[in-house]
C-alpha cells in the first residue's frame, strides 16, 4: 500500500513514513476494499455473480485502482454475457497498470477473434431487437430473437430472464422454469432470477407433481432412519395382460394396415405404373422401327421386282440382238458365197430352238428357216464327209457330232444315220446305237444298211 | 403476482461494442480516497 501524497510505501504506522502525511483513515478505506473484493472473489467462486459484482462494485468505489477487483467484476459480466460492461472495466484496468495485466489477455481474446466479435455483436443488436420487440407487445417474434440470442451467448442471463418473464406472460410455466434453472446455473444467486422462479413455482401444479411423486414411492421411519422405497407395482391379472397384448397387437396390425401398407401399395403401384409407362414407351419405339422396316423391306422388294422385270427386258433384248445378229451374219455369208455351209449353220444353230420358239418374229422364223434349207443339203454332205472321216480314224466322239449334223439337215441321208449308229456301236453307247439301228431299218428297209443293221440289233439284243 | 410491465421496464437495451469508449467515460471512478484525499486537502486550505 501506497501514500496516497508522496506514492511511498506505508508502514504499520497511521502516517507516512516519508511525507508525514495522516494515512489512518486512508488505510481503512483500502482494508475495507480488500475485505469487498475477498468477498466478491468467494462469491464468484461459488458462482453467485450477481453478489460477486455488488462487492465489487463496492471494492471499486471504495478504491478504484483496486486492478484484481476491476478485472475480476469485467469476469463476473463477461460470464454473465455482459460484454461491453466486462470490456470497459477491463480497458480501465489496462489505463490504470498497462505491464503485467491479466486485462490484456482478455481484451486481445475479444478484440483480435473477428469472428467472436462479430458475434457478440450480433447477440447484442439480437437482444436489443427483442427489448424493442417486447415493448411494442410483439411477443411471439422476442420470443424467436431471444432463442437467436440465447444460441449465439448461452450465458446471456439478462436474455435467459427476458425469456421466462415472456414465457411467465404467456403462462407457458414449464418453459419459463426451464429458461430460469439455466439462468441459475449461471448465476446462482441472482434475485430478479429468483423472484421469477419462485413466480413461476408458485403457478405451476405443484399439488398433482407431489402427488405424483407420493405414488411412486413410500416414505416410513425405521428407526432412525427415513426410508424411502419405491412402490413396485405388480400385475398380477395374466388375463389381463394377455388381453393388452392382444389389443397391442390388433392395433400394430391396424397400424400396419391402414397407415403402412396403403403407402407401400402405392408405391408398388407407382413403380409398377412407371415402368408400364417405360416399356409401352419401348413398345411404341419398336412398333413404329418395325413399320419403317416393313416399308423399307415393301419398297425394296418393288425395287427389286422392278428391276427383275428391266433385267428379264435387258435379257430378252440381250437375246433378240443376239439372235439377229447370228441370222443377219448367217445371211450376209450366203449371200456373199463363202461356200463355207458349215461356218452358216454353224451360225444358225447359235440361235437355239428357244428363241425360235418363244421370241422370234415370223420373218425371222420364215428367213432361218429358207436359209438353213438352203444350206441343208451341203450341210449334210460336207458334215458326212467328216464324220466318216473320223469314223474311220476312230475318232467316234467327232464321227458321232458330224454324222447326227448331218442326219439333221437332211433326214434321207442313209449313209450318214447308218454310220452315226456304227458310231454309237464302236463307242459302246449300246442304247443309242438300237435306237439309230432301228430307224435304219425302218427308214431304208430292204437295203444292205437295213440287212446289217438288223444283224447290229440282233447282237446288241443277245439274240 | 409479477406484473409484466413493471418487470419490463426493468430490461434496457444493451450497450453495444461501439459504445465501449462511451461505456468507460460515463463511468464515475471518483472512489472514497480521492474524497478523502480532497477533504484532507480542503481542511488544510481552511
Amino acid at each position: 500500500m501506497n501514500c496516497y501524497k508522496c506514492g511511498c510505501r506505508l508502514s504499520e504506522k497511521d502516517f507516512c513514513t516519508s511525507c508525514g502525511a495522516d494515512v489512518g483513515m486512508y488505510k481503512k478505506i483500502m482494508y475495507s476494499a480488500n475485505r469487498f473484493y475477498n468477498d466478491g472473489l468467494e462469491k464468484a467462486k461459488v458462482r453467485d455473480l450477481s453478489g460477486s459484482a455488488t462487492s465489487l462494485r463496492q471494492c471499486l468505489k471504495l478504491n478504484k485502482n483496486h486492478i484484481e477487483a476491476r478485472n475480476l467484476l469485467g469476469l463476473v459480466y463477461f460470464e454473465r454475457g455482459d460484454v461491453v460492461p466486462a470490456l470497459s472495466e477491463w480497458v480501465i484496468s489496462k489505463n490504470i497498470r498497462h505491464d503485467k495485466n491479466i486485462a490484456n489477455d482478455y481484451i486481445d481474446m475479444i478484440q483480435h477473434n473477428p469472428s467472436r466479435l462479430e458475434t457478440y455483436t450480433q447477440t447484442i443488436k439480437k437482444y436489443n431487437l427483442a427489448v424493442g420487440y417486447c415493448h411494442q407487445d410483439s411477443l411471439d417474434l422476442a420470443v424467436i430473437q431471444l432463442r437467436k440470442v440465447l444460441s449465439l451467448s448461452p450465458n446471456f442471463v439478462q436474455a435467459r430472464q427476458l425469456l421466462a418473464l415472456v414465457y411467465i406472460n404467456n403462462q407457458e410455466w414449464e418453459k419459463a422454469k426451464k429458461e430460469l434453472d439455466k439462468a441459475i446455473r449461471i448465476d446462482a444467486n441472482n434475485t430478479t432470477t429468483l423472484k421469477y422462479l419462485k413466480e413461476v413455482e408458485n403457478m405451476m401444479p405443484a399439488d398433482e407433481e407431489k402427488a405424483h411423486k407420493k405414488k411412486d414411492a413410500i416414505t416410513y421411519q425405521s428407526g432412525n432412519d427415513t426410508v424411502i422405497q419405491p412402490v413396485i407395482k405388480k400385475n398380477t391379472s395374466s388375463p389381463h395382460t394377455i388381453m393388452n397384448i392382444v389389443i397391442g397387437i390388433v392395433i400394430g396390425i391396424g397400424i400396419t394396415w391402414f397407415l403402412i401398407s396403403p403407402a407401400r401399395i402405392q408405391k408398388a403401384q407407382k413403380d409398377i405404373n412407371e415402368k408400364y409407362k417405360s416399356v409401352s414407351e419401348q413398345l411404341d419405339a419398336k412398333t413404329a422401327q418395325i413399320d419403317e422396316l416393313t416399308a423399307q423391306i415393301s419398297s425394296l422388294t418393288t425395287e427389286k421386282n422392278e428391276l427383275s422385270v428391266s433385267l428379264d427386258e435387258a435379257k430378252d433384248d440381250s437375246k433378240i440382238i443376239e439372235a439377229n445378229g447370228n441370222l443377219i451374219e448367217a445371211t450376209l455369208m450366203y449371200i456373199n458365197d463363202t461356200d463355207d455351209e458349215i461356218a452358216i449353220a454353224d451360225k444358225l444353230e447359235l440361235i437355239g430352238d428357244d428363241y425360235l420358239d418363244n421370241y422370234a418374229s415370223d420373218d425371222f422364223v420364215t428367213l432361218y428357216n429358207t436359209l438353213k434349207d438352203e444350206i441343208s443339203r451341203a450341210v449334210s454332205r460336207t458334215s458326212y464327209n467328216l464324220g466318216y472321216e473320223a469314223y474311220r480314224s476312230k475318232d467316234y466322239e467327232t464321227a458321232i457330232k458330224n454324222l447326227s449334223r448331218a442326219v439333221e439337215y437332211d433326214a434321207t441321208n442313209g449313209e450318214a444315220l447308218y454310220n452315226l449308229g456304227n458310231s454309237y456301236y464302236k463307242s459302246e453307247k449300246l442304247d443309242e446305237a438300237l435306237e439309230i439301228y432301228e430307224q435304219v431299218v425302218e427308214l431304208f428297209p430292204n437295203t444292205e444298211k437295213a440287212r446289217k443293221s438288223q444283224s447290229y440289233i440282233k447282237e446288241i439284243r443277245g439274240e | 403476482m409479477i406484473n409484466f410491465e413493471e418487470e419490463l421496464k426493468k430490461f434496457h437495451p444493451s450497450p453495444e461494442i461501439q459504445d465501449v469508449e462511451e461505456n468507460i467515460y460515463n463511468q464515475d471512478v471518483t472512489d472514497l480516497a480521492d474524497v478523502l484525499v480532497k477533504m484532507v486537502k480542503d481542511a488544510k486550505e481552511e
